[in-house]
Order: C-alpha cells, then sequence, then structure tokens
C-alpha cells in the first residue's frame, strides 16, 4: 500500500497560508498566556496535594465546599480516575498561623479525653509540629499511640526510658484527611498518593526546567550548525521555539475547558516538551538532509525547487512515522491513566505540530533567509 | 553464507543475552507468586491460632517469615537481586528530600545566643528562604554589620571570622553526614529492601523507601533523635552458657515442629554432615563461634541474619534469655567472605550504663606515637563523675557503644577513667575512626533535619499503574505492528521483527544495567515503539525509491540503506541529546524515562540497521522476492 506516491506538491508556494495559520495560533497562544496564565503543578508551585481512593462514589461539589470552609485557603478539588477518586491540592506547605491553635485544641482535646489527669506543656513549635513535654514518662508510649490512631502523627522525642517529650505532627494532608474522617465517616477511603514540595523545590524545578529546555534548543543549534549550514540550524531551532510556543499556548487555552484533562505543567510534562524538541527536530532533520542532497545532485535548479522536491519526497516517511508514533501516544492518552494523561496530551499535540513545522516552518525559513541575503546556500 | 556469519552471532548473542537478563525477572514473578500463597496460608494459620493478634504485630510476623523464605531459598534471593528494578511510581513508596536546619544546628552551637542574635539568626533565615546565599555567610554578615565579632558566640577568642566561618560550614556539612548515618542505620533495622540514601549538595538527604506506605512508619524512621547508649558487654562465660541453652531448646522445639523439612535433600557426604549439625546446633550452625577468640562474638552472614532474628523472636527462646541481657549486632560487618557480609553479635547488658547525652564532643585524630587511629570523647562533668565510676568498676570488660540499637564498637576498659575524657583505640582505619565520631556527636548533636518534599505512592496506585502501563504497551505494539503489516506486507513483518527485537533489549539491557524502570520509563518505551519504526520507514521509502529507478532488488537494498545512513544517524542522535538533558534535569520518575528513550534509541537503531538488514540480505541471497507493499 502506498501513501502520497510521487506527490509533487508545491509546499513552499503555500508558505504564506502557513505564516497565517501558525501566525493566528501564536498570537492567540500568546495572548492566552499573557491574560490567563498557565497553571503549574505543585512540582513548582510547591504545596500539599492527596490522591485519594474513597469506597463509595463521592460528590466533588459537596467536598469542596466542605474543604473550602477549613481555613486551608484556596482548596482545589477535582476527581482522580473514576468517581470514587478524589484528588485535593492546596499551594498551602503548612498550616496556617490562624489555624493553628484549632489544631492544638484538637489535639489537647484528646489528651485530656484519654489521660484526664495529665498535665502537659508545650516546649516547642514549629510551623509543622509541635512538643509536649506531659507529666508522667510511662504514658508517653500509650499517649502516642492513642494520637496516632486518631489520626495526627506522634512520636517520642527520643527512645530514652525516662523521655517525657513526644512530637506531634500536623501538616495539610494529615488536616485534610483528619477532617474528612469526620466528615464523611461512613465512606472510607485509602490514600493513593500524596505529595508535598517546599516552596524552595519548586523554584528550583522551575529555574532548571527551563534551562533544560533553553539547553536543548542550543545543543540542537550547535549540533545542526556543524552538520549543515548554520542557517539550516537557524530554521530548525526557529521551528522548534515556534512548537513549544504553540503548545504551551494551547496549554493555556485548553486549561479547564475539557473536563477530566488537567492541563498544568508537571515535571511529567516538562519531560515531554523536551521530546517534543527531540522528535521535531527529527522530523526536521530527515527533511533537511535530503535538501543537502538535492542541492548537491541539482547544483543549478533554484533552491524553492529543491526544497520542495525534498519535501515531497520525505513526505510519506514523514506521515507514516507521525501516525505511528501519533498512534502509541494516542493509546497512552486513553489507556496510559491519570499519572500520564498530561504527559500524553502534550506530545499528542507535540507531534502534530512539530509534524506540521517540519514542513511549513523550518523549510520557509531557510528560503526567505536565502532570497533575503540573496545567496546561494552550499554545503 | 559466510559474510551473514558474524551479524547473525551477534544478532542471536544479544537475543541469548537479554533472555539471560530478563530470566531473573521471570522467575521472580514466578516466587512471588509461590511466596504470597505461602504467606496467605501462615497468616491465616496465625490467625486462627490467636484471634486477638494485633494488625502491627500481624504485619511484622508475616514479614518475618517472608524474610525467612528468602534467606532459605538463596535462588529465590538472587532472582530478586537481578530483576528489572521498579520505581517507587510502580511499586508504593516514599521519596523524601531532607535538608539540614542551619538555623536550629546555629542555635545549638552557639555559646549563650541572647536576644539580639535569635532577632539576627531569624532575620538571616528568612533571607536564606529567598536567596541562594548560605545561612552561615549571612549570618556572619549580619553580625559583622552590627559590629560583633563571631568568636562571641562561635569557636574560641582567637580565631577570626573567616576561620569560624569554615567551622560552622563544616559544621553543617559534619551535621548532614550524621543524619545520612542515622537513617541508614534505621533504616537497615526497619528492613526497607533496596532503600536509598544519598546526600545531595551540602545540606541535602535524598531518601528512597520503596513499599513504605504507612507514612508514621516512614516519619518515625526519620524523624527523632538517636539514641547512643553505653553498655557493657557480657563476659565470655555467660554468654556461652546462654548460646548453650538457646542452641539446646531451639534443636528441641525445632525437630518437634513438622515444617522443618524445608530443605532438599542433598546426596554429597559433606552435605549430609553440615546438614546435620544444622540439626543437631541449629543455632550455632548460623552464628558461628571463633573458639581462639577470647571474646565470645558469634559471626552472622548477612542472609542468616532474619532467620536468627525470627529464632530470637520465638517465645519459648525469649523465655530462656534472661531479662537483663539482649543480643546485639554490629552496624557494620567484621569481615567478608566469598562476597557476603558478615556481622557480628553481641550480647549486651540490657541496662545502659550511660546515655549519649553527656557526651560534649568527640574528635576522630591519629594518634601522634602510635600513628594508629583514635578517637578522643569529652563528657560533661556529670557524665564524667559516672563514667569514672563505670569504667572504675568494668575493667577488663567491653563497654558497647550503641546507637539505635546496634553497636558501633566495643572497645575494652584499660582502666578508671576521671575527669570524663577519653581516648578510644583499637580502631581499624580512619574512616572507622571518623565513623565514631559521627556516631558519638549524634548523642550530643543531634543533627535537625526538615523534610522539603515528600511524595508517598500507595500501593494500590503503583498497582494501577504498571497494568495500564503494562496495556498501553501491548496495545500500542500491536496497532503498529499491524499498520506495518498493513502498509509493508512482508517488509512490514520484518520491520515488526526488529520491533519486537527493539522491546526485548530495552528490558535486556534494564536489567543487566540494574536501571530501574518507572512508569515515565514505560511511557518511554511506548514512545519508542511509535518512533523506533522510523529509521525502518526511512529505509524502506528510499528502498522504494531505488526500485522505481529501475535498480535491482539487491542494489536497491544497498543504496537504500547507505542513502539512509546519514538521515537516520543526525535524526537520532538529536534525540539522544534531549534524553541526555532530560537525564541530567530530572529525577526519580523523568531519569527513568530519559533513561529508556536513550536506550531505546540505541536499541531500535540496532534492530533497524543490523537485524532488518540480514533478514533482507538472506532473503536476496536466496533469491527470494522483497515485497515492500
Amino acid at each position: 500500500m502506498r501513501i502520497f506516491e510521487n506527490t509533487n506538491f508545491d509546499f513552499l508556494g503555500k508558505r504564506k497560508i502557513a505564516y497565517i495559520v501558525s501566525g493566528v495560533l501564536l498570537v492567540f497562544g500568546l495572548l492566552s498566556l499573557l491574560f490567563k496564565g498557565i497553571e503549574f503543578g505543585i512540582d513548582f508551585k510547591g504545596g500539599t496535594e492527596i490522591a485519594l481512593e474513597f469506597e463509595k462514589p463521592i460528590e466533588v461539589g459537596d467536598a469542596r465546599d466542605y474543604l473550602g470552609g477549613l481555613g486551608l485557603g484556596n482548596i482545589e478539588v477535582k476527581t482522580f480516575g473514576g468517581e470514587t477518586g478524589l484528588l485535593i491540592r492546596s499551594e498551602l506547605q503548612e498550616i496556617p498561623a490562624d489555624l493553628f491553635p484549632s489544631v492544638l485544641e484538637r489535639v489537647e482535646t484528646l489528651i485530656s479525653k484519654n489521660f484526664p489527669d495529665l498535665t502537659y506543656q508545650i516546649t516547642d513549635t514549629t510551623s509543622s509540629s509541635v512538643t509536649y513535654s506531659i507529666s508522667d514518662p510511662l504514658l508517653v508510649g500509650p499517649l502516642t499511640d492513642k494520637l496516632t490512631n486518631s489520626g495526627f502523627q506522634a512520636i517520642r522525642f527520643n527512645q530514652e526510658e525516662n523521655n517525657s517529650k513526644l512530637i506531634v505532627r500536623v501538616g495539610i494532608a494529615d488536616w485534610i484527611q483528619e477532617n474528612l474522617l469526620e466528615y464523611m465517616p461512613d465512606n472510607k477511603f485509602k490514600v493513593l498518593k500524596e505529595d508535598n514540595v517546599g516552596p524552595k523545590v519548586g523554584g528550583e524545578l522551575k529555574r532548571d526546567a527551563t534551562i533544560a529546555v533553553l539547553l536543548a534548543l542550543v545543543v540542537m543549534l550547535i549540533y545542526l550548525g556543524f552538520r549543515f549550514k548554520f542557517v539550516f540550524a537557524l530554521g530548525a531551532v526557529a521551528a522548534l521555539f515556534h512548537d513549544v510556543l504553540i503548545t504551551l499556548g494551547i496549554f493555556s487555552i485548553l486549561y479547564n475547558v475539557i473536563p477530566g484533562l488537567n492541563l498544568e505543567i508537571s515535571v511529567n510534562v516538562v519531560a515531554a516538551f523536551l521530546t517534543l524538541v527531540g522528535y521535531s527536530i527529527n522530523d526536521t532533520v530527515i527533511v533537511f538532509d535530503r535538501i543537502r542532497e538535492n542541492i548537491k545532485i541539482h547544483k543549478t535548479a533554484p533552491l524553492e525547487d529543491n526544497i520542495n522536491k525534498a519535501i515531497n519526497k520525505t513526505i510519506p516517511r514523514t506521515i507514516i512515522t507521525s501516525l505511528t508514533t501519533l498512534i502509541v501516544v494516542a493509546v497512552l492518552l486513553f489507556f496510559g491513566g491519570e499519572v500520564l494523561r498530561g504527559f500524553a496530551f502534550t506530545l499528542f499535540f507535540g507531534v502534530v505540530i512539530g509534524t506540521y513545522s517540519s514542513i511549513f516552518v523550518a523549510s520557509p525559513f531557510v528560503l526567505e533567509y536565502a532570497s533575503k541575503v540573496k545567496k546561494n546556500i552550499q554545503f | 553464507m559466510k559474510e551473514f556469519r558474524f551479524r547473525i552471532i551477534l544478532i542471536l548473542g544479544a537475543v541469548a543475552l537479554s533472555l539471560y537478563l530478563l530470566y531473573p525477572t521471570y522467575a521472580d514473578s514466578q516466587n512471588t507468586i509461590t511466596i504470597q500463597s505461602q504467606l496467605e496460608r501462615f497468616r491465616d494459620s496465625l490467625q486462627t491460632a490467636n484471634p486477638n493478634l494485633s494488625d502491627d504485630d500481624l504485619v511484622r510476623l508475616v514479614n518475618l517469615k517472608e524474610d525467612e523464605i528468602y534467606a532459605d531459598k538463596p535462588d529465590f534471593r538472587t532472582a530478586k537481586e537481578k530483576r528489572v528494578k521498579l520505581g517507587l511510581d510502580l511499586q508504593g513508596g516514599m521519596y523524601l528530600v531532607m535538608e539540614v536546619n542551619t538555623a536550629k544546628l546555629l542555635e545549638k552551637l552557639a555559646k549563650d545566643p541572647d536576644q539580639r542574635f535569635l532577632e539576627l539568626l531569624g532575620e538571616a533565615e528568612q533571607q536564606a528562604k529567598i536567596e541562594e546565599v548560605n545561612l552561615v555567610s549571612i549570618l556572619a554578615e549580619k553580625l559583622q554589620q552590627n559590629n560583633i565579632r563571631l568568636s562571641r558566640y562561635f569557636g574560641s577568642i582567637r580565631q577570626d571570622d573567616a576561620d569560624i566561618i569554615d567551622d560552622l560550614q563544616e559544621q553543617e556539612s559534619d551535621a548532614v553526614t550524621r543524619a545520612i548515618e542515622i537513617i541508614r542505620n534505621r533504616v537497615d533495622q526497619y528492613g526497607v529492601s533496596e532503600p536509598s540514601i544519598q546526600k545531595q549538595g551540602a545540606r541535602r538527604i535524598i531518601v528512597e523507601l520503596p513499599g513504605i506506605s504507612k507514612e508514621e512508619d516512614a516519619k518515625r524512621l526519620l524523624q527523632g533523635s538517636a539514641l547512643l547508649e553505653f553498655k557493657i558487654v557480657k563476659e565470655s562465660e555467660l554468654t556461652i552458657q546462654i548460646m548453650n541453652s538457646i542452641d539446646t531448646k531451639l534443636a528441641e522445639s525445632l525437630k518437634s515442629s513438622t515444617d522443618t523439612t524445608l530443605s532438599d535433600d542433598t546426596t554429597s557426604a559433606e552435605d549430609m554432615t553440615q546438614e546435620e549439625f544444622a540439626r543437631e546446633h541449629p543455632f550455632y550452625a548460623i552464628a558461628m563461634i571463633n573458639p581462639q577468640s577470647p571474646f565470645a562474638d558469634a559471626f552472622v552472614r548477612e542472609s542468616d541474619r532474619p532467620k536468627l532474628e525470627a529464632y530470637l523472636a520465638r517465645p519459648e527462646i525469649k523465655n530462656i534469655i534472661p531479662d537483663n541481657v539482649e543480643f546485639a549486632f554490629s552496624a557494620k560487618p567484621a569481615s567478608v567472605e566469598g562476597g557476603e557480609n558478615i556481622f557480628r553479635l553481641f550480647l549486651l547488658n540490657k541496662k545502659a550504663e550511660l546515655t549519649g547525652g553527656v557526651i560534649v564532643d568527640a574528635q576522630s585524630n591519629i594518634d601522634p606515637q602510635t600513628t594508629a587511629p583514635i578517637v578522643n570523647m569529652q563528657m560533661n562533668a556529670e557524665g564524667a563523675r559516672e563514667w569514672a565510676r563505670i569504667t572504675g568498676a568494668n575493667i577488663q570488660k567491653r563497654c558497647a557503644i550503641v546507637l539505635d540499637g546496634v553497636v558501633y564498637s566495643a572497645p575494652t576498659i584499660q582502666n578508671k577513667i576521671p575527669g570524663g575524657s577519653s581516648v578510644i583505640e583499637g580502631i581499624g582505619d580512619l574512616e572507622e575512626a571518623k565513623l565514631l565520631e559521627i556516631v558519638l556527636k549524634a548523642g550530643a548533636l543531634p543533627a535537625p533535619v526538615d523534610i522539603i518534599e515528600e511524595r508517598t505512592v500507595g500501593p494500590s496506585l503503583g498497582q494501577d499503574s504498571i497494568s495500564q502501563g503494562l496495556n498501553s504497551l501491548i496495545i500500542g505494539f500491536v496497532i503498529v505492528a499491524i499498520f506495518m503489516i498493513f502498509y509493508y506486507v512482508k517488509a512490514g513483518t520484518i520491520a515488526d521483527l526488529a520491533l519486537f527485537f527493539t522491546v526485548l533489549f530495552i528490558m535486556g539491557i534494564l536489567a543487566g544495567f540494574n536501571a530501574t524502570l518507572t512508569l515515565p520509563g514505560i511511557a518511554g518505551i511506548i514512545l519508542t515503539i511509535g518512533m523506533a519504526v522510523d529509521a525502518n520507514v526511512i529505509i524502506y521509502e528510499r528502498i522504494r525509491e531505488e526500485l522505481a529507478t529501475g535498480k535491482t532488488v539487491r542494489a536497491a537494498i544497498d543504496s537504500g540503506y547507505s542513502n539512509s545512513y546519514s538521515a537516520i544517524f543526525d535524526s537520532n542522535i538529536t534525540t539522544f541529546f534531549t534524553g541526555v538533558i532530560l537525564y541530567q534535569f530530572g529525577s526519580g520518575p523523568v531519569q527513568g524515562f530519559a533513561l529508556t528513550l536513550m536506550i531505546g534509541i540505541a536499541c531500535s537503531l540496532f534492530a533497524a540497521l543490523v537485524v532488518t538488514r540480514i533478514v533482507f540480505d538472506l532473503m536476496a541471497a536466496k533469491g527470494m522476492k522483497v515485497n515492500l507493499g
């Protein structure tokens, strides 16, 4: 079977249309990036995220209303996987200061309920834990067990026999789970995953991700500069910028538009962006390789003809490889599960846009450059 | 045919090697099924035997049993060690990034800190959160701005500020080392399989705990200060006596119980006697004693440890061990035999003579006279008094230095030590001395660490991810394979063969290099399936073109391949570069993706350029028709 056999399509002649298409996509994408912005996941923003799996189906709206009233600020609540899954996210990493007293109150109620005669005092507090010193060292063990069973994470200060201190930890995730237990005692849940990322880590990651993507572009520029004429390297990298920006724009435009698709930038999505860079350059290189070959064979033919011929010769390969890649990416998108969805979505769009750009952006760039400097492109 | 021989051998070798490397993974999955059913039965029998057993105890006993099964079957163990490792996102577990809290450390180190100091420290801490500058430097700058010399709070009066800053930064890095040692020690004792503890940069520690999903447990493992104790080692006579009675009792109770026929019958006479010995003396068979040594310490192979612990946990054995003593292992292996670590087993007084809070400072050094490594240890006044009494009463006995339950060193007390300043001698090398310094300081100066990043994946999500990943892999493979056959007919089948080999090689390499497979890693393999056909497509399209110019099949194949090389290499190398960058940038799961992507590129190139080529060459040599659809 064959498709596009001996095509002779004037790709470059239609480049003006492509400029309009790319331009529109870029402008809309950039406008959306500017005004709607882009949503970063907790990998980059820092914060707390938990995914819970309940025994019975759960009403997201109710959970959202309830959790919103906890005083933890802005809490995002979404479904995770099916209708028994819940994804809860807070931008906070630790319990806010004004909430801390009520957390302490709950701990202390538990202490006096279980051990009415016990006296205690707070010896140290940090943003996520409080250290109690209690009057009877022998009760440290039983008390930690009681607190742990009630949802708080309590540990002995140390293992010494006469230790009278215990540390009670309270994180956002603990507090949310503790309250959900109380809110829905007859719908038990188990924790599918729990992430807690400090603001510093997120900031560093953002920096690293930007560096990684830029570095990838520079490395491509250098390698292709070696292997091809520099203008080809520029064309290829221009196409990459085009791809990355448009895909980012699409992320921004479609965020919160398609239900069930969490389009936010996570570490996995950055990995997908880098892969997209690799994939798109792959396509472009194949076309450029053919142009190089054609220029060698048909030295006197105009550059435009050579480029057109190269695109036409490679178009079956371009389409087939894009198709097989799209197939697997689509499989990932539909069967790969919640964790990989953003990754698969990025690649799906990236492959389409990367294929388009290797034909309609990278090659026209070379042509425009050549006609501007009125020089013959040679190798 | 001769011209093909080398390549055929190469391909067959690669396939055989991949299968060989993947066999343990297969064997392990089979073993796991067997073990799980055994454990299931064991759990049921436990529950029927004592219905009010708490969940925690049940889990603990079942885990002990599992360790015992692995200890008994070395081939189960090797399969487990050599299988393809699964990342935390697939098997569930915890990933933690911890950072030493320098502010807390400085507060502890400061000599009589006043209000002014604490204020400045607080300001410096806020600033360090925003800037990428070390807290020590910021604090130093702040103190200088306020015309306070650093020696007011740190170091000695003779030191200048630069010296003190260096010292403090060293203390910071020491604190990380200390924290790592404590964490490693606890993780080892807790029995987490395949943990990973790494230092990152100057102040960070990355801990990976596969299979741990109970967060409280993990945090208990990592937080809280370490307990340093000094305990007297029991005299040899008494130790031997206790060990003898354990041995006898154990032989008795093992004989009476039925599940002793675990080991298969062997034929060699030597083995028979060994087995007989093991039956008569089950304790001494795994806890070996050196009759020449003045000490009654037993030596236990690492693989026998779980078994020994299970023996000691038996109720009838617990009964005959006196209440005032306990067994403790050495922290580091005493020797290595046949590639396996051998640990020392001590019998100690249960009651600690002294705990680590009394230690003020410890310093590893080289003794100027003997050039042997030593550790100097200083105690506070209260500790010094006690220490003088203890050392006076136990001359020529050994005093074990125990951190969180394991023995780091057991030097012999030579004479009474007054004044609280002692020297520990008889240390193997400087590295060991440094370790002892860390351990001694752990009691004095707990390393304050904060958890700054924490990711937990529950086992059920991991299981879902595995099945979704594998399903996607199979579905993706089948659709692409069918498409290729549909489009290129016979040549498509050959490309599919190459595709199959590609996946096989990727998995083989992952197993061979002990790499970790993560969910993004599986995604990388799936993506490779889509992209790996590219090289073949390029070649096939080129061959079609060459055939269209009227070349013979043989010539078309030759020029089809040779004209495709530059395009294939350039395009794959650029993708490979992104893989390298991604590997550098990413952590954990993303690195797994980058790894499979890079391995995938290499494997698919090999498969397309060597495997499919040889099939074509063979077909052409035999005069078969090459059908490109």
